[in-house]
């Protein structure tokens, strides 16, 4: 679904991400862990192209993508992603904010643009509010929200950064409970998050970077259980 | 003192219908002025964030101008300096003159408005497949407008003040009606606080539909 080939990105002087090689395949749920500054979350930024590789190829769905020369829109439209701090439009209410980019974008009639939101609000147990403004909902309904509002452009991948990290204790298992109900249902998912738990029980494949490198990519039981790399351990110290 | 009250009002009661016929003009000045700085403003603001060198150079260019020089001076520029290309009315000159200047400020209103919209909305709305027209249009921008109004409305305060300064090229403004009567019947003093009482209470009527206006928006989110 997504290869990644010797990924470089650098910010300024700061080389961020120093040849990243990674294959995600279809239905697959990947989860990206890693200290602060590892490159985790460019890495995932990369995915969707609101960061830009400096060096390497990204193909997506069996189609290399040429950053200058293709229509990032486009692409964009396949890749879904749910952010720290969901980004929620705030002038528009939940419905709006789930049927802007369908009839925007996909040019979906909006009667049909409508149903499916109401389909996706009611998946992710939200279909009482389709008429509030974002402002008057919790952090997890909010997130909630977010992820209808990018399943609603039905992409063929969903790219999560930091989901649960702005969010109060008691409000994160909400959230991870619709992703994991993702997972089960087949959607293909890369995950940023330092939710081990989570990890644990829905990623098929746990991938630690440390300074801009993979340095483990294992099944959560090798992983937790029997790391290679030293950091990786510590890692695991360090967040359990 | 009840003296001057009785000479005011004696100056309001002879002067109110040529005061009310100049109110219009000044509205009429102020409402040109406000719709074409803000249609300016938002075009530059558009050049000043458009990342394009030259479309920046632009917009600075004119920013630059315009603020640095009095409004007073691009008046009379419009109206006496230019006749060799064209020839305005003095109320479009004096009108034009007021949009293009407002338009400057505006423009600095408009892009610190949308400068000011968290980066995750427009990342949000790429992210979704959406143009950076489309994202401007429908998600940035309404936002943008919404926390610009109260500078705004503060720069539709000036500009209907600052329409007295066409009283250079003789339009029949307010301001221009007051120092007629003020030197025809030698009371200055009556005439000048009747003038002043005309812009205070449009001031007033305009603060107060824009406080009615600002609740309204938020009612609404």
């Amino acid at each position: 679904m997504i290869i990644a080939k010797n990924i470089h990105k650098s910010f300024g002087d700061l080389e961020v991400l120093k040849g990243i090689d990674l294959h995600v395949k279809p239905q697959e749920v990947v989860v990206l862990v890693g200290v602060s500054g590892s490159g985790k979350s460019t890495l995932l930024r990369c995915f969707n192209f609101l960061e830009m590789i400096n060096h390497g190829e990204i193909i997506l769905d069996g189609k290399p993508v040429n950053i200058k020369k293709d229509n990032l829109n486009k692409i964009r439209a396949e890749v879904g992603m749910v952010f720290q701090h969901f980004n929620l439009f705030p002038h528009k209410t939940v419905l709006e904010n789930i049927i802007e980019a369908p009839m925007m974008v996909k040019k979906k009639e909006k009667g049909a643009a409508i149903k499916h939101a109401k389909q996706l609000l009611e998946k992710v147990g939200l279909a009482e509010k389709a008429d509030v403004y974002p402002s008057k909902l919790s952090g997890g309904q909010k997130q909630r929200v977010a992820i209808a509002r990018s399943l609603a452009m039905e992409p063929k991948v969903m790219l999560f950064d930091e989901p649960t990290s702005a969010l109060d204790p008691e409000l994160v298992s909400e959230v991870l409970a619709v992703m994991k109900q993702l997972a089960q249902e087949g959607m293909t998912m890369v995950v940023v998050t330092h939710e081990m738990r989570f990890a644990k029980e829905v990623a098929d494949r746990i991938i630690m970077l440390d300074q801009g490198r993979i340095i483990e990519s294992a099944d959560p039981k090798t992983f937790f259980e029997n790391p290679s790399h030293d950091r990786t351990r510590q890692f695991i110290q360090l967040v359990e | 003192m009840p003296e001057i009250f009785g000479t005011l009002w004696e100056v309001f009661a002879r002067t109110w219908s040529g005061f009310l016929d100049a109110t219009v003009i000044t509205l009429q000045l102020t409402g040109v002025g406000v719709v074409l700085g803000c249609v300016l403003g938002l075009f530059f603001a558009l050049l000043k964030l458009s990342g394009s060198k030259p479309l920046q150079l632009i917009a600075n260019f004119y920013i630059t101008i315009i603020r640095g020089t009095p409004l007073i001076v691009q008046i009379v520029f419009l109206y006496f300096g230019i006749t060799e290309f064209i020839t305005l009315s003095n109320f479009w000159a004096g009108a034009i003159a007021l949009g293009v200047h407002n338009g400057a400020y505006i423009a600095e209103i408009f892009r610190g408005a949308i400068q000011g919209i968290d980066k995750g909305q427009s990342e949000a709305s790429s992210s979704l497949g959406m143009t950076k027209g489309q994202s401007m249009r429908r998600i940035i921008f309404p936002q943008a407008l919404k926390r610009s109004i109260p500078p705004l409305g503060n720069q539709f305060i000036i500009a209907l003040k600052d329409s007295s300064l066409v009283y250079v090229i003789g339009v029949a403004e307010l301001f221009s009606l007051a120092n007629r009567e003020a030197a025809q019947s030698f009371q200055p003093f009556e005439t000048y606080l009747v003038v002043g009482l005309y812009y205070l209470v449009l001031v007033m009527i305009f603060s107060y539909l824009l406080s009615l206006y600002e609740r309204k928006l938020d009612v609404d989110k």
